[in-house]
């Protein structure tokens, strides 16, 4: 009874979504592309969040610090960390097998390449300087902001609720105004350079793309936002998603049947903040700077009202509405006038999104696409429960 | 043989005394209902022997292994089992993955269809079988504590604790949680009961304790029990108990 119609739509939205940037070719290719990489960023965020606050029942504030954690860890690799093939001398420096790994001197917004521009001067042709693989500073960042997830899990384990939601408002912030203050490390509200994606470009299928070319940065987010999409569905509908659900349900029954709540609360704080901060940290890459303001609350927010208008308790229904949301959001700047009086919109759209959020809330629980899921796949349900019962009763 | 050896267990909330030194042993199939009067410390023992709540003192003994200092879901998985006092169905999950938690919980790699198999035995034989794809909250209050018994029977402990099975249980429904009783008993498992329902507790168990402010003030058949002048002092004699002492003369005085 229950309808697969959903799923097979879904495959046909990712193919879609793959062939897209090769056959779009209208004259604003950059800025859709911009707008895609945008929404599988934020869908990346709203769909783990999805998981986290609506099957786990952790309503975590803190996703976007994950995000942060991802992104600053990646940055600070790729400002402060190179590799070499030879020793400079001077900066600080120590050797692994096949490189020598030179650590700059973090030095705020002053130039912190000093010692190893001099040394390179003094160096014979054919001698390298690389940065640290982007692989692995994305890992890095990936497993800052999984082991702060595991932190903040273990912190807020006997949090509930409203606690857990004001716990993680007051990390965030905290968060934010360190990265704002420790401008020595951070540079601060200037924010911290990142290098490209694909810093000497990169040929595709025979195609040459310079660095600032945006298909490899549309396939490498689709990658990251599908490949993400595909390991929450996974664990959503693994015995882990049904014990999420139970312990966000009723913690102390779940434990009482012989769920180890603790650990699947951990881990469910650990898998998602490694999610929110590997996309952090390719994001990181692709706009090239990254900022404490990137944090904020009314960030958060968005990322949230995102996840519930698209459906909490489903991780594709959130990842849908923050698609939409993001391209609604990018529509609906176009200024217009009524009357004479000229409607700034690009502050009333969040007032949009507000009242959005506040009748989703009101009358459609399950938000707006979760809903339509839920109707289309639970259809028969009710009938089949009536049919059942009168069978029984017939048989009697 | 299932043993249940509960020694000494203490138990203080602030200089409030709830439990005070109680041990009981249990063995084999027994069906035993725990009575006393509201504040006796029944829930609170429920509570120290499925391990939500630490013990000041004292042991438990589940099969000779000590599981007092073990995790609640440790306790369930070493074979201990519980109902709650207000029903605990999971509202929005389905009735089917209600009954899938605790036996992916008990073994991650259980075979999924024998799993599927033993609920659907498990919500036929409750009446609920119509209802397995609805979510928990669409279920009545009776239903929902049928279940939380077929949850119960797919975590499949050794000893079954039963808080309040029949508080607000219409008189059809009873029929199908006496029998769930008889089964789960006749499968040789151990059952504790507790329940303010005298006629229920005497009809089913074959061993009464009874708590009185922390203190256990006897253990035995309810024919001794009954009769007990502790007991009647304590509990079953007060008038103001309108579940109990009505129904409970009415026997004693047919016997």
């Amino acid at each position: 009874m229950i309808s697969h119609a959903p799923k097979a739509a879904g495959y046909v939205a990712a193919a879609l979504l793959v062939l897209f940037p090769l056959f779009y070719s209208a004259g604003n290719y950059d800025f859709v592309m911009h707008l895609w990489i945008t929404a599988f960023y934020y869908a990346i965020f709203a769909s783990s969040w999805a998981l986290l606050a609506g099957y786990g029942g952790q309503f975590s504030f803190a996703h976007l610090a994950f995000m942060a954690l991802g992104a600053y860890g990646a940055g600070i690799l790729d400002n402060y960390v190179f590799l070499t093939s030879l020793p400079t001398g001077t900066c600080t420096e120590f050797g692994i097998p096949g490189a020598n790994v030179v650590l700059l001197p973090p030095s705020g917004t002053g130039d912190a390449t000093a010692c190893l521009t001099a040394a390179r001067a003094t160096w014979p042709e054919g001698a390298t300087v690389s940065r640290v693989p982007l692989l692995l500073q994305i890992a890095f960042g990936a497993g800052l902001g999984g082991g702060a997830g595991w932190l903040i899990g273990t912190l807020v384990l006997r949090l509930r609720a409203a606690y857990l939601a004001l716990f993680t408002v007051g990390l965030s912030e905290i968060l934010r105004a360190v990265l704002s203050a420790e401008i020595w490390l951070t540079r601060g509200q200037a924010g911290l350079p990142m290098s490209p994606l694909f810093p000497d470009g990169v040929t595709i299928l025979g195609t040459s793309y310079g660095p600032a070319a945006k298909l490899p940065a549309y396939y490498v987010m689709l990658g990251l936002f599908l490949g993400t999409l595909a390991l929450l569905l996974w664990v959503a509908r693994s015995r882990i998603g049904l014990f999420l659900r139970s312990l966000r349900e009723d913690e102390d029954a779940a434990e009482a049947l012989g769920v180890d709540t603790v650990k699947w609360k951990r881990a469910v704080f650990v898998l998602t903040a490694a999610i929110a901060a590997t996309a952090g940290a390719v994001q990181g890459h692709y706009v090239g700077l990254i900022t404490p303001n990137t944090i904020v609350l009314l960030q958060m927010s968005l990322v949230i009202a995102m996840a519930v208008i698209g459906g909490l308790e489903n991780v594709v229904a959130a990842a849908i509405g923050a698609i939409l949301i993001s391209f609604a959001l990018e529509f609906l700047r176009t200024d217009f006038t009524i009357m004479g009086h000229e409607v700034d919109m690009t502050t009333w759209r969040l007032v949009f999104f507000g009242l959005l959020l506040m009748l989703t809330l009101r009358f459609l629980r399950n938000g707006v696409i979760q809903g339509a899921l839920m109707w289309i796949e639970r259809r028969g349900v009710g009938a089949q429960t009536v049919a059942k019962r009168r069978a029984t009763e017939e048989t009697k | 043989m299932i043993t249940l050896d509960v020694k000494d267990i203490r138990k203080k909330f602030g200089s409030h005394q709830v439990l005070n030194g109680v041990s009981f042993r249990i063995e084999g199939p027994e069906l035993v209902g725990l009575i006393g009067p509201n504040g006796a410390g029944k829930t609170t023992l429920t509570n120290v022997l499925d391990g939500a709540i630490k013990p000041d003192g004292g042991t438990i003994r589940l099969n000779g292994k000590r599981i007092d200092p073990l995790h609640p879901y440790e306790i369930a998985r070493s074979g201990l089992g519980r109902t709650f006092q207000v029903t605990r169905a999971f509202r929005r999950m389905t009735v089917l993955e209600n009954l899938y938690v605790p036996a992916l919980a008990m073994e991650a790699g259980v075979n999924r269809k024998e799993m599927e198999e033993k609920a659907h035995e498990i919500l036929a034989f409750l009446t609920i079988d119509h209802l397995r794809n609805e979510f928990g909250r669409a279920l009545s209050g009776g239903q929902q504590k049928l279940l939380e018994l077929g949850r119960l029977l797919m975590l499949d402990p050794d000893v079954y604790i039963l808080d309040e099975p029949f508080a607000g249980v219409h008189p059809s429904l009873m029929a199908t949680i006496y029998k769930w009783i008889e089964r789960v008993n006749g499968e040789g498992k151990a059952i504790i009961l507790i329940s303010h329902q005298m006629e229920s507790i005497f009809t089913l168990c074959r061993r009464l304790l009874v708590l009185n402010f922390g203190d256990l003030i006897a253990d035995g058949p309810p024919a001794e029990v009954k009769n007990d002048p502790a007991v009647i002092d304590a509990y079953l004699g007060v008038e103001e108990d309108m579940s109990g002492s009505g129904l409970l003369r009415q026997e004693a005085s047919h016997a």
